[in-house]
């Protein structure tokens, strides 16, 4: 490496290591991101009735195969890590590989649902309920986005061997992006 | 990796078989059409699954109190400002407000029939043609007009109480000695500010067409004395 380590990286004040910290901070602030978004939509679900009406259109079984595929990229993620664990770069980069799959297949089905729903004329303007549905699943959708690509990375870096303490930490943060999807799954697809 | 980390033996398949199992439950409750258990099904299960994920795949039952402190924060802050804006959204009045626009929109409801209608048109058009079909002079002075003006036209509507000028009395016959159609069609399409009058009489040629404005006059014209 042509640079050295930011010392920040070596030392852990807390006890906790510097990557796994920062990760749950990001998450903190995540959690403020989406509990509003999602929060926000609640409340308008709640005083709005009609909007029903609109929620009785989105496919629950394109809905339930997606949170199939994220749990699954989950467990893969999981695996994964224990296999950095065990030191065992070659089996923990295979096992991101998989969860890449995931993602990507989340991101085709998602692209399949909502070119049907856009020239069924449900679009973003069409009204409110619409508006949340796409800027929810919309802002998830770059979430899953970025961590594929920084799991490519981290996925490559693990098959040589290296920084194997990040599978674990692009783990965490895709599970956070399964979580989001278990309460995105029921409000948008669910509760009619 | 830190120590800590070694000597949790998660069984993560069984784990994963249980969220499955979560997950074909969270479907099928809606199949049940009790609407209390479509609400369990769907969100009490997404709490369990979303726990399960939390705890044994992000491991933060293993986590430094620290940790789940700081995210504790995190929730509570968000749960205040959600609860701090929920009354002003899920409820349509209070004592000295009205959400006009989402009463409106919570009667006009979601049109079935606009998804229809957009396919054949412009994308985004569907909503208002929708409510270009619907429109009623009388309609639309009752949502938007009568809450300065009132429902009866006398300048008594409930937001109007705390202007200055008072909003126009259409009941009353002075109002109507310097007042005719031609003026009205003016004041609605421009706002009050083209005929010299006060700018909170706002224009509004962006909401309605001419011809709903021309409607708009007419049904204003109504409350005019007999006799004037």
């Amino acid at each position: 490496m042509a640079f050295a380590k930011p010392q920040a990286t070596l030392r852990s004040v807390t006890g906790i290591p510097t990557g796994r910290l920062a990760v749950w901070w990001v998450l903190a602030s995540e959690v403020v991101i989406f509990g509003g978004l999602l929060g926000s939509y609640l409340m308008h679900r709640i005083g709005h009735p009609e909007w029903a009406a609109a929620a009785v259109h989105t496919n629950v079984w394109i809905g339930a195969f997606n949170t199939f595929v994220l749990l699954t990229s989950s467990f893969t993620a999981v695996l994964a890590h224990q296999a950095a664990e065990a030191g065992d770069g070659k089996k923990a980069a295979r096992f991101l590989t998989l969860t890449i799959g995931g993602a990507l297949t989340f991101l085709l089905v998602k692209s399949v649902e909502w070119t049907i729903e856009i020239t069924h004329g449900y679009t973003i303007t069409a009204n409110m309920f619409w508006s949340f549905y796409y800027t929810a699943a919309g802002l998830h959708a770059m979430h899953v986005i970025a961590g594929a690509v920084i799991m490519g990375f981290v996925a490559v870096d693990a098959y040589r061997g290296r920084e194997l303490q990040r599978v674990e930490l692009i783990g965490i943060y895709w599970h956070f992006v399964d979580v989001i999807w278990i309460f995105l799954f029921p409000l948008l697809y669910i509760a009619k | 990796m830190s120590d800590d980390q070694h000597g949790h033996h998660v069984n993560y398949k069984k784990i994963y078989f249980i969220l499955l199992a979560l997950l074909v439950v969270s479907v099928a409750g809606p199949f049940v059409g009790v609407v209390w258990v479509t609400l369990v099904t769907a969100f009490g299960i997404a709490v369990v699954k979303a726990n399960l994920v939390i705890q044994n795949f992000m491991h933060l039952k293993w986590e430094k109190r620290l940790m789940k402190w700081m995210l504790g924060t995190s929730l509570l802050l968000m749960a205040l400002m959600l609860a701090g804006v929920s009354p002003d959204i899920m409820n349509h009045e209070g004592n000295n407000w009205d959400n006009l626009a989402a009463k409106a929109a919570t009667e006009r409801g979601i049109d079935g029939e606009h998804a229809e209608t957009t396919v054949e048109g412009e994308p985004g058009e569907g909503v208002a043609e929708a409510e270009q079909g619907e429109f009623s002079a009388q309609t639309a002075y009752n949502g938007v007009c009568a809450a300065c003006h009132g429902q009866s036209g006398a300048g008594d509507g409930p937001a109007g109480m705390a202007l200055d000028p008072a909003p126009a009395n259409f009941t009353d016959p002075e109002f109507w000695a310097t007042r005719d159609e031609q003026r009205i069609v003016t004041v609605i399409r421009d706002g009050a500010v083209a005929v010299g009058g006060s700018p909170l009489m706002v224009p509004w040629r962006s909401t309605y067409s001419d011809e709903q404005i021309q409607a708009l006059a007419e049904y204003v014209m109504t409350f005019r004395p007999a006799g004037q």
